[in-house]
């Protein structure tokens, strides 16, 4: 409510932010995991003497130069000029909490760049202990960076102490800080040895290709054995009343009240079980006949359960941008006004100015529409308003905005899923004449039947 | 290197060799060995087989725990599946399964029978396979139509409805299997019954052994290699063995079309419409599945009367003669001349594309 409002139709702002931030990991997983690999597998050639383990090496390193740098820098920047424009709320809040961790995450982003160069343009340049230091100090640098943004992400679903006392540190190692951390390496790992298989598919020596097909496979054993124990850490330490919503999510699945984060859940278990068993069946018992396509096919089932799972992850702190701090559509907790009909266009910067004293009330209620509702619905699209008002009119919207405003549970089921309203009685009638040309169409559809 | 590939396995080899010797598994080793499988550009094909069994396998296991809940009367079927939905722990889940895994089934068995088709499958001497595929065909969407009727709520009520009045008049037949399946004047407990019979026991059964005779048929015979494969010098033909090649391969398409069938369950899962009432007047723009769309659309443009003949007879005699077509298939095109291996491609082509038209118009309109 501080800053200008961008209206993105149909897909709404959070999911271009969404879309970006998830080629994104895509990307940013495969550059820490594959450090890893790297180190490890060139250790495993430098020991055995194996030239063609070097080859493979060499020839992997070309495609993961080329994806990590150019896209990953890409979405990288793109996160931030969509976050800027969707959520400058939130931005700001993790810049001013954390401005030390972002100068270092910067600062081991830079030194892991100029690594992952340096060790692709000195194959067969320098010695081969050199070259594994070279591996070894890139696995280094992109784990740090991950130990760094973890922080800032994890904080928003678990500010933890940071909530009372705000020492940037009590944010930083904040309750799901090491589950988090331990989870994102072991599936780093895992699409690690996913990259790398579709690499060792394409090798032409039989043998050679059956064991690094195998080499590869096993890089995901990891995530299946410890994932789940450290998955539930996880979950015991996420705040109470998102386990209530999954688990209310599950429980009305088949009533129809089928919840989008219950959807997301599931989602990731089955893609998760296909995987386990697509990589048994596939590279680890028939290597011989796992074949480059397949490799591919393998890959998209991975980025779509690192996807999903991140998806979900998203959607454990809704309302919140900040848990408990700062809501999805940029107003702070602390902010909210004691009386439950004060004024909301007499609170913001941006939104008090564009509130002139000669607005009509249907441009006044679209007004209050962006800045409190837009963060998470669109007019017609994702999680379209047009849907969901159904035929209501207009007495019924004032009946239903009024139930928004409330704070008590036990009176507004929404109370805990949404940002609660704030709205004084005028801006209410306006929301709801707002709303109202909303859904037109649903309203004369409804009276045509009735009669 | 190989050493230690050796190593690896030595745990496997071990449970593999106790298996072996003790469920006599060398003789089924040896013949899994020798089959070969063709590889060649249209071997893709060859995966939709296992793919529509493996979707019958997921239907046989989520239908048994359905029954454990369902009830096959009047006043309790619509109420023991809204129990499934919201009160059993994840039975919305299984009988989404169960609902999502027939449209799959049937999708699978119905490419599977057209892409056999267009590889002219048919030929000899496989026309008692092809025969025995046509009429696992048509088993399973007699179990889509028996199946739709059990949840008893308003739109499976009046779609089964429409169907039993085809069915009716149906040719020959129709006199007999009409009053036969609904137990009576109108759809009744005696057609729950029935349906439910016919559903859980009659067509499992029937289809089993079919499918037994398919498969077996199938092994003796080997897989069907096209024509461009076939007429290639065999020193340039490639195949792969079955076991285990082919069969792992087979494994990962199966858990691919699993998890197809769990992502749709958990995205859409199906839901249940109002308890049916055989008085009120039946929905407006009422629709079969989409399986018996094309059919329905197709007996929508018949006017009531062709001629002497009434417009749904003639429009059923019309369908009978495109399935006779594909009955009478390998007699036409045996092999023996190109003129005919062209007008078998024609005729399939102008059925797929007629049934997609005709699908995609009744679901719109």
């Amino acid at each position: 409510m501080n800053y200008p409002v961008w209206v993105v139709p149909y897909l709404g702002g959070s999911w271009v932010i969404g879309i970006i931030a998830i080629i994104h990991i895509f990307i940013s997983h495969f550059a820490v995991g594959c450090g890893a690999f790297f180190a490890l597998a060139e250790e495993l050639a430098y020991r055995r003497g194996d030239e063609r383990i070097y080859a493979f090496l060499k020839q992997h390193s070309r495609f993961f130069v080329l994806v990590t740098t150019v896209a990953g820098a890409v979405t990288g920047v793109g996160i931030w000029f969509a976050v800027s424009l969707v959520g400058p709320d939130g931005i700001a809040s993790l810049i001013q909490c954390f401005s030390l961790a972002w100068a270092e995450e910067y600062l081991f982003f830079v030194a892991e760049l100029a690594t992952a160069f340096a060790y692709y343009y000195t194959w067969n340049k320098i010695s081969r202990q050199k070259h594994l230091l070279l591996a070894r100090l890139y696995m280094i640098f992109s784990i740090a960076t991950l130990v760094i943004i973890n922080g800032m992400l994890t904080f928003m679903l678990t500010p933890g102490k940071w909530l009372t006392s705000h020492n940037w540190v009590d944010g930083f190692f904040n309750p799901t800080y090491c589950p988090s951390l331990i989870i994102r390496l072991l599936i780093m790992f895992a699409l690690a040895g996913m990259y790398a298989l579709v690499t060792s598919s394409r090798i032409a020596e039989p043998k050679f290709r059956t064991f690094m097909v195998r080499y590869c496979a096993k890089w995901l054993l990891p995530v299946f054995v410890i994932g789940p124990v450290v998955g539930f850490w996880y979950l015991t330490q996420i705040p109470q009343a998102t386990m209530h919503t999954i688990f209310t999510g599950i429980q009305s699945s088949g009533v129809g009240n089928f919840s989008i984060l219950a959807r997301a859940l599931y989602l990731s278990l089955i893609l998760s079980g296909t995987i386990i068993l697509f990589n048994f069946f596939g590279p680890y018992l028939n290597p011989r006949g796992f074949t480059f396509r397949i490799a591919l096919l393998f890959l998209v089932c991975g980025l779509a359960v690192t996807g999903t799972t991140e998806w979900m992850r998203e959607l454990l702190r809704k309302p919140y941008i900040v848990y408990g701090y700062l809501y999805s559509n940029g107003m702070h907790t602390d902010e909210l006004p004691a009386k439950v009909d004060a004024s909301f266009l007499k609170k913001g910067r941006w939104a008090t100015a564009m509130a002139t004293p000669d607005m009509p009330p249907v441009a006044k209620g679209e007004l209050l529409f962006r800045y409190e509702c837009m963060s998470c619905h669109t007019v017609r699209g994702y999680r379209s308003m047009k849907t969901l008002l159904g035929p209501r009119d207009e007495d019924a919207l004032v009946g239903f905005l009024q139930l928004l405003r409330m704070r008590d549970r036990s009176v507004n089921p929404y109370s805990g899923i949404m940002p609660p309203l704030v709205a004084s009685d005028d801006e209410l009638q306006c929301l709801s004449k707002y709303l109202a040309t909303i859904n037109q169409k649903e309203r004369a559809q409804a009276i045509s039947m009735s009669h | 290197m190989a050493a230690e590939l050796q190593q690896e396995n030595k745990l496997a080899k071990l449970i593999g060799n106790f298996l072996v010797s003790r469920l006599s598994l060398a003789d089924l080793q040896h013949l899994a060995a020798k089959k070969k499988v063709p590889v060649h550009k249209h071997s893709l094909w060859y995966y939709m087989g296992g793919i529509t069994m493996i979707y019958f396998a997921v239907q046989v296991v989520t239908g048994i725990l359905l029954m454990v809940y369902y009830v096959p009367e009047i006043n309790a079927a619509h109420a023991s599946i809204l129990k499934i939905n919201s009160q059993i722990d994840f039975g919305w889940f299984i009988r989404s399964l169960h609902s999502w895994g027939s449209t799959l089934m049937i999708l699978s068995a119905a490419v599977h029978l057209f892409s056999s088709f267009f590889m002219r499958a048919y030929r000899q001497p496989r026309e008692i396979t092809w025969w025995a595929g046509l009429v696992l065909m048509i088993l399973c969407l007699a179990f889509g139509f028996t199946g739709y009727l059990l949840p008893w709520d308003d739109l499976s009520f009046f779609a089964t409805k429409v169907g039993l009045d085809i069915t009716a008049k149906a040719p020959l037949v129709g006199g007999l299997l009409g009053p036969l399946l609904k137990g009576g004047n109108m759809i009744s407990q005696a057609t729950i019954s029935r349906f439910f019979g016919i559903h859980v026991a009659i067509l499992p059964l029937t289809l089993i052994s079919l499918l037994a005779v398919h498969l077996m048929l199938v092994q003796s015979h080997g897989m069907s290699e096209p024509a461009a494969f076939a007429d290639t010098p065999p020193e340039k033909r490639r195949y792969e063995p079955f076991f285990p090649d082919f069969f792992f391969k087979d494994m990962l398409v199966w858990i691919l079309a699993l998890n197809v069938l769990f992502v749709l369950v958990v995205l859409f899962p199906w839901g249940v419409g109002p308890e049916a009432n055989p008085f009120a007047p039946a929905p407006i723009g009422i629709k079969p599945e989409w399986y018996f769309l094309g059919a329905f659309q197709f007996l929508k443009l018949i006017p009531p009367m062709v001629g002497p003949i009434e417009g749904e007879l003639f429009g059923i005699l019309a369908m009978s003669l495109v399935g006779l077509g594909f009955l009478i298939m390998p007699f036409i095109d045996n092999g023996s001349q190109r003129r005919r291996a062209l007008l078998a491609t024609i005729y399939g082509v102008a059925v797929v594309l007629g049934l997609i038209f005709l699908s995609i118009w009744g679901a719109l309109s």
